[in-house]
């Protein structure tokens, strides 16, 4: 396959291997450098929605359905989708929840009221 | 005859009775009917003036008692005073309290705001991913014959039996790729960093802190192919940010050359640890093609103690030195904002995949002079002293910690072995106790005479 000439610069006999960079797990501490945007989204979106949920903050669920949707399109091909479905599903819950206690629509920031 | 006289005689008793009725019921007429009309009772009382006065004041009284009933003012609000009234029924109705809101779409201003927002984002998000897959599938098919041409192995998933031997997806704006076989180094591998177009956070982003598409090349080196020094040429920027944030670098060569001092451009600085490499390498070829790729070349970090980032965390201090590789970094920048086509971005980077095997070919024959091998080796052995100073405290924590674990475990042996063994290490132990805690000083026994 591969000829012996001198110029060849390939060596299959000196293969290496893959190894994928240590997944984080609890007893292994961050790499530096890692882009960390996921898991600060998708804790950042857990509190928002239990503000939505037990204060029936309106725009505290708003803003959870957002971070779940920025922890999504920064989650890495090995994470959990669970994760990411079960913080959607919160974001989800608050705002449903925060509309059926009071279906009242949210008061835009430009007018005086807050709601 | 009789008879007929009987039943006249009742007769004549039943209409004088009769009569007497009709009688009284007249006088109790003439009674009722005084007060009722004027125009009867100045008929029939003409003759007296005093009755004459007293009827006209009885008119008078007569006029202000009821003159009430034809005033209009007096009935107002007669009908809303019946209802009252009415209101007042002992029966108990439970009044519909109607919702004081009304479901007009029209209100939900923010909801639809916001509906259109996430709507945008997943929009954003299925363009941005595809986008960045065809970037990463274009710099793989121009790239492919070059990498098939110099390395046994072109692209590894890391299993055991290769799955997928093409670009790998970390992240939907990370790929990666590994390549293997070839002289000089153990392995190559490619990064592609492309802008986070799935996300649109990061897009909006992009208008405060612009971010360029990547490609870093890392290349591992055979530990007998590469000398021992550390040499970074890099866009001010990035030197900047990387003596700062680079272990190696931050260490053995901290301090930042113009890279004027060279034949570079302004653009670029120098760190090098070694004078005599940082010459060797950037000789006149290789100044001008740094120049003449000054727009793309971002970063060339040859080093033979890389180790990564440094660590920022400093409450979890390290007890032994990090692992070192002996590693060429190559980072240069996708001009996909000059060029429209993404063909033509990667393209202009194509040639730049030669240069990183040049100099593969050139670290592997560069060997350092004598004086500059002592230099380097003094530096690292320096490095080292300052880090077992350092930590010094957290390894004699650690030694404590080993210690306390191997008594331990003595423990546990012995207990499972034997009763008797077990009392006499307990006693030992005790002893051992008290003489610790028990005061220095000698015991003078005196014996009696």
């Amino acid at each position: 396959m591969y000829s012996n000439h001198s110029t060849d610069p390939r060596r299959p006999d000196k293969e290496h291997r893959y190894k994928p960079k240590a997944v984080n797990s609890d007893n292994q501490a961050l790499t530096p450098g890692e882009d960390l945007t996921s898991d600060y989204m998708n804790i950042l979106g857990m509190i928002l929605s239990m503000c939505g949920l037990l204060m029936k903050f309106k725009w505290a669920a708003w803003c959870a359905m957002f971070c779940s949707c920025i922890s999504f399109a920064n989650s890495k091909a090995s994470d959990d989708n669970k994760q990411i479905f079960s913080s959607f599903m919160l974001s989800m819950s608050a705002i449903v929840m925060s509309y059926l206690q009071n279906a009242h629509p949210m008061s835009p920031p430009w007018s005086t009221a807050f709601g | 005859m009789k008879y007929f006289l009987v039943i006249s005689l009742s007769i004549l008793v039943c209409l004088a009775h009769c009569k007497f009725a009709i009688e009284e019921v007249d006088e109790f007429e003439e009674f009722e009917e005084l007060p009722r009309t004027e125009p009867d009772l100045k008929l029939k009382d003409d003759s007296s003036p005093i009755l004459e006065k007293a009827e006209a004041e009885v008119t008078v009284e007569d006029d202000d008692e009821f003159e009430h009933f034809n005033d209009e003012e007096e009935f107002e609000g007669f009908d809303t005073e019946r209802l009252h009234v009415d209101d007042k029924d002992p029966k108990i109705t439970i009044a519909s309290v109607p919702v004081p809101f009304h479901t007009k779409w029209s209100n939900y201003i923010m909801e639809t705001l916001l509906i259109v927002g996430i709507v945008a984002y997943f929009a954003n998000f299925f363009y941005g991913r595809s986008k960045n897959a065809q970037l990463a599938d274009i710099w793989f098919k121009t790239h492919k014959s070059l990498l098939e041409d110099n390395f046994s192995l072109v692209g590894d998933d890391g299993k055991i039996e290769i799955e997928n031997s093409g670009l790998i997806k970390e992240t939907e704006s990370t790929y990666t790729l590994w390549c293997s076989g070839r002289t000089c180094c153990e392995g190559m591998l490619v990064e592609l960093k492309f802008i986070k177009r799935q996300d649109l956070a990061s897009m909006l982003n992009q208008f405060l802190r612009p971010v360029k598409d990547e490609v870093q090349i890392k290349v591992d080196m055979n530990k007998e192919d590469m000398d021992t020094f550390v040499f970074c040429v890099a866009s001010k920027k990035t030197a900047a940010r990387c003596s700062k944030e680079m272990a190696d670098l931050s260490v053995f060569c901290p301090e930042r050359k113009p890279g004027a001092n060279y034949g570079l451009t302004d653009s670029f600085s120098v760190h090098s640890e070694l004078a005599e490499v940082s010459s060797s390498i950037l000789d006149a070829k290789t100044v001008n093609y740094i120049n003449k790729y000054s727009d793309v070349i971002d970063c060339l970090h040859f080093s033979d103690r890389y180790s990564g980032l440094k660590l920022t965390d400093e409450t979890a201090v390290p007890t032994k030195l990090p692992a070192v590789k002996k590693v060429l970094i190559f980072t240069f920048t996708i001009p996909t904002d000059k060029y429209t086509d993404p063909q033509e971005a990667i393209s202009t980077i194509y040639p730049l995949m030669s240069f990183i095997f040049q100099c593969m070919e050139r670290i592997k024959r560069l060997r350092i002079s004598k004086e500059a091998k002592i230099k380097a080796e003094k530096n690292r052995l320096r490095v080292e002293e300052a880090f077992l100073k350092t930590t010094h405290a957290a390894r004699a924590e650690a030694a404590a910690a080993r210690k306390e674990e191997k008594k331990k475990l003595e423990k546990e042996r012995i207990l499972k072995e034997d009763p008797e063994k077990q009392r006499k290490w307990e006693e030992k132990e005790m002893k051992r106790q008290q003489r610790k805690k028990a005061p220095r000083m000698k015991q003078l026994k005196v014996k009696s005479m």
